[in-house]
C-alpha cells in the first residue's frame, strides 16, 4: 500500500503545472450530474495512440494532443443554485498567479450570472497550458490543459460540436407531483 | 411458497455465496447462472446491442469473480451486480456519444422473445427507451425492468431521489408523446 | 399504473442470456489473464470517490498491461483500454473545445455590443 501511495505521488508530482482541484471533489455529492476526466502521462498517450488519422473527428484531436501533456476536467450540473461557492472558484483562481499565467478573456454578466475565464500559461512563443473556468448559477466548469494547445484549433472543435447532452433540456417542475 | 422453503433457499443461496468466495467454481458458476438474466437484461435494453451487452455482461461477472470476497451477502450481490452493470453501461454509452448511433432497426432481436402482450408495441417502446439520454434511460430500465422504487434507483444512479423522480417524469412524458408518433406509423 | 407503465414492463422484461454465457465467463475467469491484480483495484478503490467519475484505475491499468506480446487476449485487453483512454481523450477536448467556444461568442457579443455603442 505504501508503494501504491508513493507511486500515485509521484504521478501527480510529475505536472506541476496541474491544478489543485481536489477540493471541488465534495461538490460531486450535491451535483446532479458531475463530469470528472482526468488524462495524463501514459494514459493521454495510450489515448492518443488510438486516435485515427483517417477519421476527420479523431484527426482534429490527434493534431490537437500532439503537444498536450495532460488534460483535467470538472463540471457539476446541480439542481438549485448556491450549491457552489465564490470561494471554490477563488481557490482555483489563487493557483493561477503566477506570474506565466495570464488572464485573457474575463466575461461576467450580471444577468444571467454566466461567467467565464481564460488563462493561458505562455513559455516563449507556444502557449503552455490553459485553464477555463465557466460558472453559471447551477453549473461550475474547470477545464485545465497542460502542455502546448492551440486556441483557435480547440475552439473550431468546440464550434462544431456540442457538449453530450446527458440531460433533457431543463424546464421549470411542474408542481409537485407523486408519479409513484 | 411456505416460509421454511423461502428460508432454506436463502440459505442455500447464502451458502453458494460464501463458497463461491472460497473459490468453489461450481458455486461461482450457479451464481452466473441464476443473475445472468438481470446483468444482460439492463445491459441489452439499454445498450439495443446484443454483442456488446454480452461482452458487458462478461465483464461484469468477471469483476465479481475478481471482487467476490467483498460481498457479503445474497441482498448485497445483487445490489453489487446491478451497480456495477450500471456504471459500465453508461460508460459505455457515453464512449459511444460521439459516434454514429447504430440505426436501431439493424440491432438484432433477442434469441428468445420475452413474453410480449403486443410485439409490434413492445419493439418501438423498446427502442424508444433506447433512445432516450442514458441516466434516463437507466431509471426507466430500472424501474420497469428490475422494478426498484426510486429510492433503490437514487442509491445505485448515486443521485438523490428527486432527480430520479424527475428524470421518470420527464422520460414517461417524452415516450408517451414519441409511442403515440410511432403507433400511428404502426398502424398504417 | 397506467397503460404505458404496464406496457413499459412488458418491453422491458428481462430476456435470456445466451446460452453458453455461463460457459464463457467461467472460460475467461480460469484463464490466466483473468487472476485478479487486486492490489491495483484496491487502490482504484481507494482513490474513487463516491458519485464522481474517475478514470484512474484505467490510468493504473493502462501503464501496468504489457503492450507487447503476441497473445490475442493480452492485444485485446490493450486494445479496450486503448479505446476507452481514446474515448475519454475525445470527450474531454470536445468539452473544452465547446466551452472555450461558448466563451469566444460571449466575447464576440459584447464586443459587438461595445461597437454599436
Amino acid at each position: 500500500m505504501k508503494t501504491l501511495t508513493a507511486f500515485f505521488l509521484a504521478a501527480a508530482a510529475c505536472y506541476p503545472q496541474a491544478l489543485d482541484l481536489k477540493h471541488l471533489e465534495r461538490l460531486a455529492g450535491k451535483a446532479a450530474e458531475s463530469t470528472n476526466v482526468t488524462l495524463d502521462g501514459a494514459l493521454l498517450q495510450l489515448g492518443a495512440k488510438f486516435l485515427s488519422a483517417e477519421k476527420p473527428d479523431e484527426a482534429r484531436v490527434k493534431k490537437l494532443v500532439a503537444g498536450l501533456k495532460a488534460i483535467y476536467v470538472k463540471s457539476f450540473e446541480f439542481d438549485k443554485e448556491g450549491e457552489y461557492s465564490e470561494a471554490d472558484i477563488a481557490s482555483v483562481r489563487n493557483q493561477l498567479h503566477a506570474p506565466e499565467w495570464s488572464k485573457i478573456v474575463d466575461v461576467r454578466s450580471r444577468k444571467g450570472g454566466d461567467n467565464a475565464e481564460i488563462f493561458i500559461k505562455t513559455g516563449g512563443k507556444d502557449i503552455g497550458g490553459l485553464v477555463i473556468i465557466a460558472s453559471e448559477p447551477k453549473e461550475l466548469t474547470i477545464v485545465n490543459i497542460v502542455g502546448r494547445i492551440d486556441l483557435d484549433e480547440l475552439s473550431d472543435l468546440g464550434g462544431n460540436f456540442g457538449i453530450p447532452k446527458m440531460e433533457f433540456q431543463r424546464t421549470p417542475k411542474p408542481p409537485s407531483k407523486d408519479d409513484e | 411458497m411456505t416460509t421454511s422453503g423461502a428460508e432454506g433457499i436463502l440459505e442455500r443461496v447464502h451458502e453458494g455465496v460464501e463458497r463461491a468466495g472460497e473459490g468453489d467454481v461450481i458455486a461461482f458458476a450457479a451464481i452466473v447462472r441464476d443473475h445472468q438474466s438481470m446483468v444482460f437484461s439492463i445491459a441489452y435494453h439499454f445498450l439495443r446491442d446484443r454483442g456488446l451487452a454480452e461482452e458487458m455482461g462478461q465483464e461484469v461477472f468477471l469483476e465479481l469473480h475478481r471482487n467476490f470476497r467483498s460481498i457479503e451477502s445474497p441482498a448485497h450481490l445483487v445490489f453489487w451486480l446491478r451497480k456495477v452493470v450500471v456504471r459500465r453501461c453508461i460508460d459505455q454509452a457515453r464512449r459511444r456519444a460521439f459516434w454514429p448511433k447504430l440505426r436501431l432497426d439493424e440491432v438484432p432481436e433477442p434469441a428468445v422473445a420475452a413474453r410480449e402482450s403486443d410485439p409490434m408495441l413492445s419493439r418501438a417502446l423498446a427502442r424508444l427507451v433506447a433512445s432516450l439520454p442514458e441516466k434516463p434511460r437507466m431509471v426507466v430500465i430500472l424501474r420497469f425492468q428490475e422494478d426498484l422504487d426510486p429510492a433503490d434507483i437514487a442509491e445505485l444512479l448515486d443521485m438523490p431521489v428527486a432527480t430520479v423522480k424527475s428524470h421518470l417524469q420527464r422520460a414517461l412524458a417524452i415516450l408517451r408523446e414519441k409511442l403515440a408518433r410511432t403507433v400511428g406509423e404502426i398502424a398504417i | 399504473m397506467s397503460y404505458l407503465e404496464e406496457d413499459l414492463k412488458a418491453a422491458l422484461r428481462r430476456v435470456e442470456a445466451p446460452e453458453d454465457f455461463a460457459q464463457r465467463v467461467l472460460a475467461r475467469a480460469a484463464s490466466p489473464e483473468a487472476r485478479p491484480a487486486s492490489w491495483w483495484k484496491e487502490l482504484g478503490r481507494l482513490l474513487r470517490p463516491p458519485r464522481v467519475q474517475w478514470v484512474a484505475l484505467s490510468v493504473i491499468a493502462s501503464v501496468l498491461i504489457p503492450v507487447a506480446g503476441t497473445e490475442y487476449r493480452k492485444q485485446r485487453q490493450v486494445r479496450i483500454e486503448g479505446e476507452m483512454a481514446k474515448d475519454r481523450l475525445v470527450f474531454a477536448m470536445r468539452f473544452a473545445g465547446v466551452k472555450l467556444h461558448h466563451t469566444q461568442q460571449k466575447v464576440l457579443g459584447l464586443t459587438q455590443t461595445d461597437n454599436r455603442l
